[in-house]
């Protein structure tokens, strides 16, 4: 009788913790979704504000924080040793950078990195492409208009616009005839003593484009930079979607944040130029910091600018030529080209999309 | 099997729920309850603010320098800074996880952590 009623516990003790195991190991994930096993990839994001004077944001997946973190440093050291070589600003221990070119305008050839050369025959590239609507041997020009619009911003009361005749006697010294790359010799010369390089309307592209170059050459993955907003990926998300990229309303005092959402395929890069971020105002007038090569003035037609392609460092010189083309020398342009997208924003909100852009965006 | 077994079964069974269930519901009420605004000044966490509380706080710096947070409507903003670029003021108010608010001179950062997710990964400026 007695060894009866121990099987009976047994079995419901048994049953019970039977139960339980099985509740709480569907509750903890082990069933089902196999969420909880340790090689799951997780989302991680970085952030950086000391690369090429603005933020940089990377996106990525990893098992773990410490291996994404991995990833973002090698990204990071990248960016770091490209932002030295293009600083106009700044000099860097044993480095001669584009600074180091200008000190020497009119001096002597200086010898320079192969990724300097090559950011410079880029340019020069994009100078013939866009008939010299970007051109970055106009430092002598935007220098001027640099310190005006620092004046303005410091002491907005007092914003000033620089003379015509000023910017006219400067803009005797943008010839990029006179820029001389020697790629034999790895130096650069500028033949003339007042001329300058300013490559901000070029390089944060081109340095995102050969970080992203060589991050897929080393076989990483689902990763998406954005460089002070030129933006571009190597792959999609790791669930299989793209990655989406938005592009923000240049009317900030609008509600709504962006104007439009644009999913990337493997490859293409996103980037706008515009007048809402750095600008300073005179009598009322916003100066933007974009400087048409033709007028010498801050071109004012468009809010915004926004391109896709498939090589950064095009995004962001062509984002620029086209802010200072009219609508239509833009549309003729981009379509000339294969593989370029373009969407015009004016002040008053309305939008211009080219002839595939419209395939991009979120509907 | 005796009717006290059963009756303990289904207690533990119950009790067990009650738990499970318990947690389910407290973790979904702290991962919907409203993201942080988390402030940090050239990469030292400053302060961490609630989007759910108005509250505004002035964010002292080096050389009499200072930005100052607004938190309304569920939303993060920078109402007054002393840089010379005003980006950061200019900027659009915030409140999606992950969306950042930077002010460059000032090398502050002001990023929305939890709360509501949009489907961005990364925006134009």
């Amino acid at each position: 009788m007695g060894g009866r009623m121990n099987k009976a516990k047994i079995t419901s003790v048994g049953i019970i913790v039977v139960l339980m195991a099985l509740i709480l190991a569907v509750q903890s994930g082990l069933f089902g979704n196999s969420a909880a096993s340790s090689e799951e990839m997780k989302h991680y994001t970085a952030s950086f504000l000391d690369i090429f004077d603005t933020k940089t944001d990377i996106v990525g997946y990893a098992t773990n924080e410490a291996e994404f973190t991995k990833q973002a440093d090698a990204i990071k050291e990248r960016l770091v040793y490209y932002n030295n070589l293009y600083d106009i600003y700044n000099n860097y221990e044993g480095v001669n950078n584009i600074k180091t070119i200008n000190e020497h305008a009119g001096q002597s050839p200086v010898k320079v990195d192969a990724a300097i050369i090559e950011l410079l025959q880029y340019s020069k590239e994009m100078y013939e492409l866009t008939g010299g609507r970007v051109n970055v041997a106009m430092g002598s020009v935007l220098s001027i208009w640099h310190e005006y619009r620092e004046d303005g911003c410091e002491n907005p009361e007092r914003a000033k616009l620089p003379e015509l005749s000023e910017l006219q006697a400067a803009a005797e010294h943008t010839n990029i005839e006179d820029v001389v790359i020697d790629a034999d010799a790895h130096t650069v010369y500028l033949a003339d003593p007042k001329m300058s390089l300013d490559v901000g309307s070029i390089a944060k592209g081109y340095a995102c484009q050969r970080v992203m170059d060589e991050c897929r050459a080393k076989g990483m993955d689902h990763v998406l930079l954005s460089l002070g907003g030129n933006i571009s990926g190597i792959g999609i998300r790791y669930d299989g979607s793209s990655f989406r990229v938005a592009i923000q309303n240049p009317d900030l005092d609008s509600e709504e944040e962006y104007i439009e959402k644009v999913d990337l395929e493997d490859g293409q890069c996103v980037v706008s130029s515009g007048d809402y971020q750095r600008y300073y105002v005179v009598d009322g007038k916003v100066y933007c910091h974009i400087i048409n090569p033709d007028t010498l003035f801050p071109a004012d037609t468009f809010a915004a600018v926004s391109i896709i392609t498939k090589d950064s460092g095009k995004a962001d010189a062509l984002s620029t030529a086209l802010y200072n083309m009219t609508l239509e020398e833009g549309q003729a342009f981009v379509a000339s080209q294969d593989d370029v997208e373009a969407m015009w924003v004016y002040h008053d909100g309305t939008k211009v999309y080219s002839e595939h852009f419209q395939e991009s965006t979120v509907k | 099997m005796k009717r006290n077994d059963v009756i303990l079964i289904i207690a533990i069974l119950l009790i067990t729920f009650g738990f499970v269930i318990g947690t389910v519901i407290h973790n979904h009420k702290t991962s919907t309850e409203g993201g942080l605004a988390v402030v940090t000044v050239d990469g030292e966490e400053y302060g961490r603010y609630p989007l759910n509380q108005d509250v505004t706080v002035r964010i002292d710096l080096a050389d009499g320098e200072y930005n100052v947070l607004t938190i309304a409507d569920g939303e993060a903003s920078m109402s007054e800074a002393s840089c010379r670029d005003q980006i950061c003021v200019h900027h659009f108010h915030i409140h999606y996880a992950g969306d950042t608010i930077v002010c460059l001179p000032h090398k502050v950062i002001v990023e929305i952590v939890g709360g509501e997710a949009d489907d961005v990964d990364a925006a134009t400026h």
